[in-house]
């Protein structure tokens, strides 16, 4: 089953966008609940992003230096059920 | 106590524990996931100060609580289901939907919602004091704040009131050595808080927040001790957070060996030790409880995603107190 995870509401201003600063898993390689996969920045602080389930991440819908809005999708994972 | 009913009533203590740990988690990841609208406030590792203090309370008493309420709660007897449901906005949950995460409660279990100013449930708890003694009642209010409500002027302000008084209030600071990002020792000449109760002339006591037992039983006391006429206790329970302020934060404050000191104290892990080692349950038993709660939380949650939503004609249902009849 494929998940798709979004950005999750970090920021501290409502409704400011957030960067992405980098990505720590690789397509293809296994994660876990729990996992940090991701870095990004928000008007306060460099945040890390959890996976929500375990499975594989199988696509990264944004980039380095993109920023993106509370809600918008920023990875799929394939989830083992 | 007889020994089986004492058995059943640790075990219970381990339990309540273990749900507001994985129900913690559980609402950590629904938020990850953007699930709930708004932010969270969690309180993984303070589990033993919500369940201590609540354990020593009787039916009839009241406890006021923070933005960090979701322990307290489950402490003092709301459902997993009810809370799950206030999270996601609906109509069943603890307050209608209306107050969500920050303002967790329901009177009818002794819990006023969530106060979410900083020390504001400090007067407030005076206030019910005063109003349960004046009915001649022999309940007590249990009031959590954190350490840095206590140098908030509505901290002197209450508990003063309540010394003067002899005011049933038993105050309950969870210190867990920060406010939002600030140590304690950055904002205070003297960090031992329960010292402060003399300068109100009554007793204070700085007790291990991560020792349930040690929690309920320095409770027991202090309610004993305001029900019988003797006026307010503060109690200073030591514990730690091991999550950000709010999901907001990413905590980089606590040092790393700070963390590892206090995860080596965890509440849960500790007392489910203790227990292993009166032969009371073993590890198979405190893992078979834990996979029992995580199946109620996921069984709670599938409920809370499709739970009715308040409608337009709700908007100001059950926000203002019933008209006094005239």
């Amino acid at each position: 089953m494929e998940l798709k995870m979004k950005m999750p509401d970090l920021s501290t201003t409502e409704g400011s966008d957030i960067a992405i600063v980098q990505w720590l898993v690789e397509i293809g390689e296994p994660v876990t609940r729990g996992q940090v996969i991701l870095e990004v920045e928000t008007d306060k602080a460099v945040q890390e992003i959890e996976a929500i389930a375990s499975g594989t991440l199988t696509a990264k819908l944004v980039e380095p230096k993109e920023m993106v809005a509370v809600g918008q999708f920023i990875a799929s994972i394939e989830v083992k059920r | 106590m007889s020994d089986g009913n004492k058995a059943d009533f640790l075990l219970g203590l381990l339990e309540r524990m273990i749900e507001i740990r994985e129900f913690e988690e559980g609402v950590r990841f629904l938020f990850l996931e953007g699930a709930m609208p708004g932010t969270i406030h969690q309180c993984q590792g303070q589990e033993a100060t919500a369940v201590g203090v609540c354990a020593a309370l009787a039916e009839g008493d009241f406890i006021t609580s923070t933005f960090r309420g979701h322990g307290h709660a489950l402490a003092k007897g709301l459902t997993m289901q009810e809370m799950l449901d206030e999270l996601f906005g609906a109509e069943t949950g603890c307050c209608r939907g209306k107050g969500g995460s920050m303002h967790m409660g329901s009177m009818a279990k002794g819990m006023v919602p969530g106060i979410a100013i900083v020390g504001g449930g400090i007067p407030l708890a005076a206030g019910m004091a005063l109003s349960l003694k004046m009915q001649g009642k022999n309940d007590v209010v249990a009031c959590f704040f954190g350490d840095g409500a206590v140098a908030e002027g509505a901290f002197h302000e209450g508990v003063n009131m309540a010394a003067i008084w002899n005011l049933p209030v038993i105050f309950v600071c969870e210190n867990n050595l920060y406010g939002a990002s600030t140590r304690v020792d950055l904002v205070m000449k003297n960090p031992r808080i329960s010292d402060r109760a003399a300068a109100y002339g009554f007793a204070g006591e700085t007790v291990d927040g991560n020792d349930v037992l040690a929690v309920y039983e320095a409770t027991r006391r202090a309610a004993a001790s305001c029900r019988a006429g003797e006026g307010p206790v503060l109690l200073e329970l030591l514990t730690y957070r091991r999550t950000g302020h709010s999901r907001r934060d990413p905590c980089h404050y606590q040092p790393k060996s700070e963390r590892a000191d206090w995860a080596a104290r965890d509440p849960i892990e500790r007392f489910a030790s203790v227990l292993e080692a009166d032969g009371l349950i073993d590890a198979a038993g405190v893992e078979a409880m834990r996979t029992g709660v995580i199946a109620r939380f996921e069984a709670a949650v599938e409920r809370a995603r499709v739970a009715p939503q308040p409608t337009l004609a709700d908007l100001e249902t059950e926000v203002f107190a019933p008209e006094a009849a005239a």
